[in-house]
Order: structure tokens, then sequence, then C-alpha cells
């Protein structure tokens, strides 16, 4: 919620924004009538993807940037189908 | 209490006191939200019906007893992920949110991604070592105090952190009383894309990337935020960006 304020008051004042919400959260999106909004099917917490995973995380951020490009509409979101992974390395 | 090796709120296992046992199935569930059990990623049970709580913990046990032969964790993350999901999802008979607009703003995009000057804010609670925003004017507060604190977050004006672009992930620090922070402390680019926003720059996704990126903790006053968003959008102008990427939690 604290974010879809942000968004639209960012917006408001003339740059675009494109907020990326864990799936949990995709109706406040909707609710608040946030800009550009993409849903991913993640955890909450982990809205980019597993830890140290650089792929799933640039796959998020360039759905993301697409949507500068492609939304003409207020309140689009885009959902993104792929579900959260886990990624294996030692601590 | 005798000592027991149990996880503090911050999921770090530790000797702590025993918690007591719960007076009811309903008070189990609730206390995984900010009570005795606390556990920011489990707290969703407290708004289960204890029906729905009694029915994910039965599945989520079987499934542990596949993994015990499969070493395959993703069918328990799919179970949590879809009970946090449907958890978080209003009810038919919800009462209408506390803020809901039937339209809004849409800023013209006027350069190609390859010209953009991007900027990101995040609401992850992120900060540069060594500049702690010291919320409540405490010192080096920790995870667990945050989480002990959450009320006072959820009634205060948020504190919007600099973190300027060059500073290097190990320099970053993150302290939030609205989730499990654990993901981020392996990796800050899970809740907040540092490096792969400088990537996406470097390979020319984007042109450009602002001077000093954005972060707070998103556990605060609605109202007393939306009171702060003009000097933060106007100190992101500065910044003078084309792009805002926004992350909340």
């Amino acid at each position: 919620m604290s974010v879809g304020h942000v968004a639209r008051a960012i917006e408001a004042s003339g740059i675009p924004t494109v907020t990326v919400v864990t799936k949990s959260f995709a109706h406040r999106a909707s609710e608040m009538s946030i800009p550009r909004a993409l849903a991913v099917r993640h955890p909450v917490g982990r809205p980019m993807g597993a830890p140290l995973d650089t792929n799933r995380h640039t796959y998020v951020l360039n759905a993301a940037l697409d949507m500068f490009e492609s939304t003409t509409v207020n309140g689009t979101i885009v959902e993104l189908p792929e579900p959260y992974r886990p990624v294996r390395f030692e601590l | 209490m005798t000592p027991w090796a149990g996880y503090a709120s911050s999921g770090t296992l530790g000797v702590m006191d025993e918690p007591d046992v719960p007076s009811s199935f309903e008070a189990f569930r609730e206390s995984f939200a900010y009570g005795e059990r606390n556990d920011l990623n489990f707290k969703f049970m407290k708004s289960m019906t204890d029906a729905e709580a009694a029915s994910f913990l039965q599945k989520l046990l079987h499934q542990i007893g596949d993994t015990y032969d499969t070493g395959d964790a993703v069918p328990l993350i799919e179970t949590v992920y879809q009970a946090q999901v449907d958890s978080y999802s209003p009810a038919p008979d919800s009462p209408p949110p506390m803020f809901s607009y039937a339209d809004g703003p849409l800023a013209p995009v006027e350069t190609s991604l390859r010209n953009t000057r991007a900027g990101l804010l995040t609401a992850s609670g992120h900060f540069v070592s060594g500049d702690d925003p010291n919320p409540f004017g405490e010192i080096a507060m920790t995870q667990e105090r945050a989480i002990e604190r959450s009320e006072d977050f959820l009634s205060s004006t948020p504190l919007l952190s600099e973190i300027p672009v060059a500073t290097p992930a190990t320099e970053l620090r993150v302290r939030h009383a609205g989730y499990d922070i654990r993901s981020s402390l392996k990796d800050p680019n899970v809740t907040f894309p540092i490096d792969r926003m400088k990537e996406a720059r470097d390979s020319g996704t984007i042109g450009g990337l602002a001077s000093t990126f954005f972060s707070f903790p998103g556990i605060t006053a609605q109202g007393r935020l939306r009171n702060v968003l003009p000097q933060w959008v106007e100190r992101i102008h500065e910044e003078d960006v084309d792009v805002m990427l926004l992350v909340p939690v």
C-alpha cells in the first residue's frame, strides 16, 4: 500500500513508474490504480526472485522495463507466470 | 523457564525462553504474527480460519514426508506461497479498502529505454552502512528490536534513505519490521536490485542511472507517508530521471 501512494505521487509529477509487486499484493495495485504494475509469483519479501538467482532478477527487471514502452492505460497489471524457484548455495 | 533452542523473530537460532503452550489453536496460529512464535514468512496464518490453518499445516507436513524421498522443496514453497496469496486476498465480504481509486495518473514515456535515465525506490528498508536512519532515535536498531516496535513504525513518518549508486552491495544494510529480511541479507538484489540496474545500464538496456537510489521501510503510517511525499518527489526530480522503478516487498 505504501508504494501505491509513492507511485501515484511520482507519476502525477510527470515521471513514469513501474511497480514490481508480489502476487499477494497485486490486489492493492488494482485497488489503488497504480499506473503500471508487474505481478510476480514470488513469496512476500522476495519480489525480484531468490538470493543469487541473477537470471530471474534480470528477467523480472527486463519485464518491468518493457512496461514503460508497452503500457498505454493507467492501472495496467502484467503477471509473470513463472513460479518462485530456490537457488542452492552455501551459507 | 528452561533455556530452549528456538528461533528468534529475525529467524536466527538462539537460546531463548520456551514459549508458553498456547491456550487454543487460534492462539497458536496467531502467535506467528508478532507473537511468541513470530515468523514473518508465516504471519499470514493470523488471517486464516482455524480450519484453513489446520488444512494448510496438514498439507505441509504431508509434503515434508514426500520431501524426505525426493529432496525437492519446490512443492513446499508452492503450498506456502499459495496459502500466503489466498490469505492476503480480500474476502468477498471484506469492507472496502481504505485507499481505493477508480483512476490515476499515467505520465507519458518520452524516450526509448536505451536513452532513458532510470531511478530506483524500494520499500525494503535498505540503507548504507554508516548512514543508519536510526528510527525513533534508537542507535543501531536490530531487526529483532524493529519487530518489537512494529506498531511504532505503523504510526510514524517514514524515513527515506539515500543510497549512492556506486555503493557496493557489501555496504548495504537492511532492517524492516514487516518481512523476513534473511533473503535480503544473503543478496540485497532480492528486494533492492542495485546490481541488476547497473547491469542494465552497462549492457545498454537503459541509457543511464540516477546517481542516488532510495529506500524506506514500507511498514509506516499511510497518512504521514502521504504528507512527506511532496518532499520525496522533489528530491527524486533532482536526480533528473526519466523513469522510476519501484519495488515494494
